[in-house]
């Protein structure tokens, strides 16, 4: 995903226009990728969207659409919303503290730019899965935070934290803030001084230069951001099982109990083809605006 | 058409011998690859164990894991002889023995068989041990932080009630959670029909609100953290609670629960079906069932490792509860399609119910 977008950018600059065999062979590699990983799983994923099942959860290859006419049963339609709303949350919250802190970073001295952008990778360097169990430790009841509270008198009961909607969006932004920060980071470094002091010559104040220059010129950095929260905030099921404590259902959950518990391989291959149609509205809608923030 | 038939039924008697002859049936003898597949349960066989196997016979294992016994029926039926030997839990096992995908064992290789207790010989789903050998038996049952709830819990009606709200974990486990409603609506188990789901369906509708958190991997961890404080969980994990803190109580529901048996079995397509034979006398050795039991506190089927246990294991009531409670319960049958309407159900109520 995190490729697309960003070639996207480069391939609005029309190059020389006919490949000949020497680029086709260096495009190979990728080419066999592509078709290997991601064409093939995709058709297979389709193929079994239209088929059945039998008892021992098996696919029979005979079409049917009846997974997905089941999608569109008002539970999975509740959960589908849900899972917008919470990656929808987590992007706006990642935007809001992320663009300050790329803002930062994109603006310093090279030493401490350097010294910052390792910080917002460091977290990399340990799999995502051990940092939200320590995120468990901290929220829970017992935990640091709940503790620290107590302990400064601010309130008397324990805050439940854990296992609810807040700590579900609390593990997505955790885990996709630097997703946003980096892409827009890039735009930030690549913004025009001069472009901003001509604003404060022509006699716009700190909030116009910030609202008029600053946001329109960095929009690019924002939509790749936000492409790369949002649509893996909204299938991701590691973080949502593991805080959310399974009570709210996320699609990326649904989706993967049908294929390990409920023998019913068809329909989640019949929700993962929804989702993907969902995928590829949000980006052509976000890359669009990408590509209105490049013409003004 | 009809020629192409014929070429075949002349060519089968060529292709069984040709079967034949590349398997020897000798149960001892073994000039098989020292290569043993094993696809088990996550957290189930201690490494020290594989290892001691590895060491003694030469016999390299590599494992695998899966979380639950769709997963293992998917994979096995896509694995085409990738593994050789299984871990199916009872329904998975009966399952698997009516769609003829496992080897019939070879009772003469499993001298240590004798070992089990008598009622694990004679199990419904696969009775004399043709096809299985019990690995680890466990509960379904309710665990109390008597702390913080001092009213007497018999049985799943006293878990979810209204005071409890938010203050209840319990497995993440459609057909269980299913299966607690049948027996508390005087249904068993295993009846679990299009009319009984529709039954049960106002229980589920006032129990699952009430739930704070869901977790088949490790619903201790919310217990112990406090966040919650009762749950319907695995035996395993009471008796782990109950060694830290003698403040867990565990309860089997006198409405009668669910007794899971995990087994050993061989897939007919393993590529090394004498290895997995010698790996399932050595897991039913008295000193390798005590291992494991040391490890992984559920109730062994193993009455000889039972005997090397510390009278301390013994008297760990989530492991071994009462023999009269333990006849109550009951093994769960396959279910086959209904699965899938199990899963809506809960999934319907679960995301609804708030």
């Amino acid at each position: 995903m995190g490729g697309a977008a960003f070639s996207d950018a480069t391939a609005s600059h029309p190059a020389s226009a006919t490949a000949g065999w020497k680029a086709w062979l260096l495009l190979a590699p990728l080419l066999v990728w592509l078709g290997v990983f991601v064409a093939l799983p995709t058709g297979l994923l389709i193929l079994t969207s239209f088929s059945k099942r039998d008892y021992l959860g098996r696919v029979v290859y005979d079409f049917t659409l009846e997974n997905y006419l089941n999608c569109f049963d008002s539970t999975w339609l509740i959960i589908f919303g849900n899972s917008i709303l919470y990656a929808f949350l987590a992007t706006v919250i990642c935007v809001v503290v992320g663009y300050p802190a790329a803002y930062t970073i994109g603006r310093a001295s090279p030493r401490v730019r350097h010294l910052l952008l390792t910080l917002v990778m460091i977290p990399f360097w340990t799999s995502f899965l051990i940092r939200t169990y320590a995120w468990i430790s901290i929220l829970s009841e017992q935990g640091l935070a709940n503790s620290l509270l107590l302990a400064s008198r601010i309130f008397t009961d324990p805050l439940p934290m854990m296992y609810t909607p807040f700590s579900i969006v609390l593990g997505l932004v955790y885990n996709y803030l630097p997703f946003m920060i980096l892409p827009i980071y890039t735009s930030v470094e690549k913004l025009d001084n001069s472009l901003v002091e001509a604003a404060y010559d022509l006699g716009a104040g700190p909030m116009r230069a910030f609202s008029r220059v600053i946001i329109p010129l960095t929009k690019p950095g924002i939509a790749a951001g936000a492409l790369l929260v949002f649509v893996p905030a909204i299938a991701m099921y590691a973080i949502t099982t593991l805080m959310g404590g399974g009570s709210n259902p996320t699609i990326g959950e649904v989706i993967q109990n049908q294929f390990t518990k409920a023998r019913n391989q068809p329909f989640g291959a019949a929700l993962g083809v929804l989702l993907m149609l969902l995928f590829l509205v949000s980006f052509l809608v976000l890359g669009r605006k990408k590509h209105a923030a490049h013409a003004s | 058409m009809k020629t192409l038939r014929n070429l075949t039924l002349l060519a089968l008697p060529f292709l069984l011998a040709a079967c034949g002859g590349s398997k020897p049936a000798g149960a001892g003898a073994s000039n098989e690859e020292k290569k043993l597949n094993l696809y088990c349960w996550a957290e189930y066989i201690p490494q020290g164990v594989i290892d001691d196997f590895t060491k003694e016979t030469g016999i390299q294992v590599s494992v695998e894991n899966y979380a639950s016994n769709e997963e293992l029926i998917g994979k096995l039926l896509a694995g085409g002889g990738k593994y050789d030997l299984i871990q199916p839990s009872e329904y998975a096992v009966e399952v698997l023995i009516k769609d003829n995908q496992l080897l019939p064992l070879n009772q003469e290789a499993l001298t240590n068989l004798g070992n089990l207790a008598p009622e694990f010989r004679s199990m419904p789903f696969d009775p004399g041990n043709k096809f299985s050998v019990p690995f680890m038996a466990g509960f379904v049952g309710i665990v109390v932080n008597t702390d913080k709830i001092k009213t007497p819990i018999k049985n799943f009606s006293d878990v979810f009630v209204p005071a409890h709200k938010n203050r209840i974990v319990i497995l993440d486990d459609s057909r269980e959670i299913v299966s607690w409603a049948l027996a508390e609506a005087g249904l068993g188990i295993n009846e679990v029909t299009p009319e009984n789901l529709a039954k049960i369906r106002p229980l589920l509708q006032k129990w699952l609100p009430l739930v704070k958190v869901y977790d088949s991997d490790s619903p201790k961890t919310a217990l112990k953290n406090g966040d919650v404080d009762i749950g319907v969980v695995w035996s395993g994990e009471a008796a782990l609670l109950y060694n830290d803190d003698k403040k867990f109580q565990f309860v089997l529901p006198t409405s009668g629960a669910h007794l899971f048996v995990d087994n050993m079995a061989i897939p007919k397509t393993a590529q090394h079906p004498n290895n997995a034979h010698l790996f399932i006398n050595y897991l039913l050795r008295p000193e390798v069932g005590k291992k494991v039991a040391d490890d992984f506190p559920y109730y062994s089927p193993n009455s000889a490792a039972r005997s090397l246990l510390t009278p301390d294991q013994l008297a760990n009531p989530a492991s071994y509860p009462p023999a009269q409670e333990v006849s109550r319960m009951q093994t769960f049958k396959d279910i086959g399609e209904q699965a899938a309407a199990v899963d809506a159900l809960v999934t319907e109520i679960k995301a609804g119910g708030k």
